[in-house]
């Protein structure tokens, strides 16, 4: 048995950087999540005996009855980090990046990345709803109300840009309606209909735009 | 067919690291309050682990099962809640991480989490029988040296071990209370305990006496200022007279105490003569007060008026035990007549404060056991020599043997007592720095070394949570603390006065919290399937920990 050991031994080798990077950002996403947890739990946020079935956390539950993940709520998982059809933080980035290949001026600015990243430069992402008792509800599904003050983009690009920008404002509408339909809470109610009306104030903007 | 689940590390690990951070903003000399609201409205602000662990609305089955380890451990020792949780976290992170590196010694488990499992449960083994067996000999040997002994001989007089026996309770009170009452809330106690000893007897056998009656001998006062709270003579008894109390005659009043009915409950014409008879023969010896455990017939309330007794009924168990205890039981010697029964009057602006500084109380007492409960006893000689010259000069003064510090050097037997050391981690830096040291040396078999490092690399995160808003207070008190070793122990210096600044705390208390983390470790490690049931399963021990909790949880899992 000790001889086996000492073989076996021999085989674990030290884990290489890049894997260490890794642990690393592991850990501290369940640092994260365990602090998460221990604020919601002070809240008075009930910690439940089961699990969440997409991540495996264990699952809070609010006043409400509404049960809530914390990690797949709050803190985005590691692969939709870098999408910016989910993540406004990485949605502003690939914009600036547009932008600043759009002030090169043999390079025509290409037109990748999701829907909604047009209408994010127009946009200032606003802080995590974490601190809302509502924020089951309204996940990383809540938009930030847009900002009037814009950089207008260069005109041969603006008519497909709006009618994409429409298009996206159009989904989340269709979207929202459909989650107020469903929806218990009354928080959650009034985040969706907030939505609703941005999204509208949006729709007016880009229509007001293309005109 | 019953729904079983896997328990697996990463489970437990998450339940313990959520528990860690709700404590977490609380721990340390310069953690903040919670702050309790009810829906009634009411607020309470409180740095008790104990009660913000309660206060929890938890439905998993592992976070339920580590509040009330923690209910239990500080019901014993009235401290450490806090510490218990952090210690606890920090090794199962150790041991989740060592597990995930060392799965090769049980390759025959079907999965890698199964054989993470099995060897994180083997490792929380070791680690208790290693606490078991050998913890407390590197507790004597490297960690007393650098202590002090407390007596509960003469509270006023000013020597070393009263010094001391003073500075662990303000210590105490300042964690509790806050900085403002600690010295005035010490005093108190040291009145009560003055009042409370019985001379001839060991002290731990008073403070067993009022750990026990305590809920008997206090009483809270609320809307009054904290200035206000006193000792008064005698003992209160929490009811008012049911009967018209006559005046107060010179000679010493005597009182018949009735555990049951007096006379048959059902009324007649039979029973009314037979209570009348009962009065009578009580009124012939002379009796003049009535202290009734339960609630009397209104025949017995008016034969009681009618021959001029006072009559109180539906007086509490505690209460009745301590008033014949102290009227009977105590005269039976002369010596114990010296005792002088006082009650404490326990004085808040609010409800909710009271109660905190009650069971800070009755917390302070349970230290106090804990703290005099004797260390280590042992037939194996010692390995360092404690020079005579420094032991005697520490009790020169101290006669009787109770609560005495007495290393011999030529027996072979050794019992510690009341040792405390500073507070603010010098017990974890010590203990760490010890375990290191034998973990590295060559005497040690591979696994024990293992589980000796492991355990200290445990213990450091204590203190490195005590100093978290700071690094380099924490390198200084590391500093600090490591210069001490190589010094002679016991030796009054400099340094060991200014760590009395620090205040100090109970070494028998940690290492009772060590063992106790440890046990509960190997506990949640042995768990690996979780049950769920359509029906309640309720304890006693439950019942009474969720008895602060205001919300009617349904406790079915479906």
């Amino acid at each position: 048995m000790a001889l086996n050991g000492d073989e076996e031994d021999f085989e674990w080798e030290p884990p290489t950087e890049a894997e260490m990077k890794v642990i690393q950002a592991r850990r501290e996403r369940q640092d994260k999540i365990s602090k998460l947890m221990g604020d919601y739990l002070l809240k008075g946020y009930k910690m439940l005996g089961d699990c969440c079935e997409v991540c495996g956390t264990v699952l809070l539950q609010d006043r409400q009855q509404k049960n809530y993940c914390v990690s797949c709520q709050e803190l985005d998982s590691d692969i939709d980090k870098d999408n910016p059809a989910l993540n406004p933080q990485a949605a502003l980035s690939q914009v600036r990046e547009r932008q600043l290949a759009a002030q090169v001026p043999a390079a025509a600015p290409e037109l990748n990345g999701g829907p909604t990243s047009s209408l994010a430069s127009a946009l200032v992402p606003q802080p995590r709803p974490e601190h809302c008792e509502g924020a089951a509800a309204g996940g990383r599904a809540l938009l930030p109300p847009p900002v009037v003050a814009s950089p207008p983009p260069p005109n041969t690009t603006l008519q497909p840009v709006l009618e994409e920008a429409e298009e996206a404002v159009l989904t989340k509408l269709r979207w929202a309606t459909t989650q107020l339909q469903s929806s218990a809470s009354l928080e959650a109610s009034i985040q969706l209909c907030s939505l609703i009306s941005s999204c509208a104030n949006s729709l007016r903007s880009l229509r007001e735009l293309s005109q | 067919m019953v729904p079983l689940e896997q328990l697996h590390l990463n489970h437990v690990l998450q339940t313990v690291s959520a528990l860690e951070s709700v404590i977490l903003r609380s721990f340390g000399p310069e953690g903040g309050q919670v702050l309790f609201t009810r829906d009634t409205g009411q607020v309470m602000l409180s740095r008790s682990g104990k009660r913000i662990l309660t206060a929890l609305h938890l439905d998993h089955p592992l976070a339920r099962m580590v509040v009330r380890c923690v209910w239990k451990h500080s019901t014993i020792t009235g401290d450490g809640s806090k510490t218990f949780v952090l210690l606890l976290a920090s090794l199962l992170r150790i041991i989740h991480a060592t597990a995930s590196k060392e799965t090769h010694m049980f390759q025959s488990h079907n999965s890698t989490k199964a054989a993470e499992a099995a060897t994180a449960r083997h490792l929380a083994d070791k680690l208790l029988e290693f606490a078991l067996t050998e913890l407390d000999k590197f507790i004597v040997l490297n960690v007393l040296p650098h202590g002090f002994c407390v007596s509960l001989e003469n509270f006023t007089a000013k020597t070393q071990h009263n010094l001391s026996f003073q500075t662990l309770l303000v210590s105490f009170f300042h964690t509790r209370l806050g900085y403002a009452y600690c010295d005035f809330f010490r005093n108190l106690f040291c009145e009560l305990l003055s009042h409370w000893k019985v001379k001839d007897d060991q002290p731990s056998f008073s403070i067993q006496l009022l750990n026990n009656s305590f809920p008997a001998l206090h009483t809270q006062v609320s809307g009054v200022p904290v200035s206000c709270s006193r000792l008064i003579e005698g003992q209160v008894i929490h009811r008012d007279f049911a009967t018209p109390c006559p005046q107060v005659r010179k000679q010493p009043l005597k009182a018949a105490v009735f555990n049951g009915y007096l006379g048959i409950v059902h009324f007649s014409s039979w029973t009314e003569r037979s209570v009348e008879s009962i009065i009578a023969t009580l009124q012939s010896f002379g009796v003049s007060v009535l202290l009734c455990a339960l609630k009397q017939s209104s025949a017995v309330l008016a034969a009681a008026t009618q021959a001029g007794m006072c009559l109180v009924e539906c007086v509490s168990e505690e209460e009745i035990s301590l008033f014949t205890y102290v009227h009977l039981d105590f005269h039976d010697c002369e010596e114990r007549l010296k005792v002088k029964p006082c009650s404490l009057v326990i004085c808040a602006p609010s409800e909710g404060q009271a109660d905190q500084h009650a069971c800070a109380f009755q917390d302070a007492l349970r230290m106090l056991l804990t703290a005099l409960e004797p260390m280590h006893k042992t037939q194996t000689a010692l390995k360092k020599t404690i020079p005579s010259e420094e032991c005697t000069s520490l009790h020169t003064d101290n006669i009787s043997n109770e609560a005495a510090c007495r290393v011999h050097l030529h027996q072979k037997c050794v019992i510690e007592t009341g040792c405390v050391i500073s507070a603010g981690g010098t017990f974890e830096f010590l203990l760490h720095h010890a375990l290191h040291q034998y973990g590295h040396s060559c005497s040690v078999s591979v696994n024990t070394s293992a589980v000796s490092q492991l355990l200290a690399k445990a213990l450091l995160s204590v203190p490195r949570q005590i100093y978290s808003h700071n690094l380099k207070h924490f390198l200084q008190a590391q500093t600090r603390v490591m210069a001490l070793i190589p010094r002679q122990p016991n030796a009054l210096s400099n340094m060991s006065l200014k760590l009395l600044d620090l205040g100090f705390e109970s070494v028998s208390c940690k290492y009772q919290l060590v063992l106790a983390v440890l046990q509960c470790l190997t506990n949640l490690l042995r768990m690996n399937m979780l049950l769920r049931t359509h029906t309640i399963l309720h304890t006693k021990s439950h019942n009474s920990l969720n008895a602060h909790s205001e919300s009617s949880e349904d406790e079915d899992e479906d």
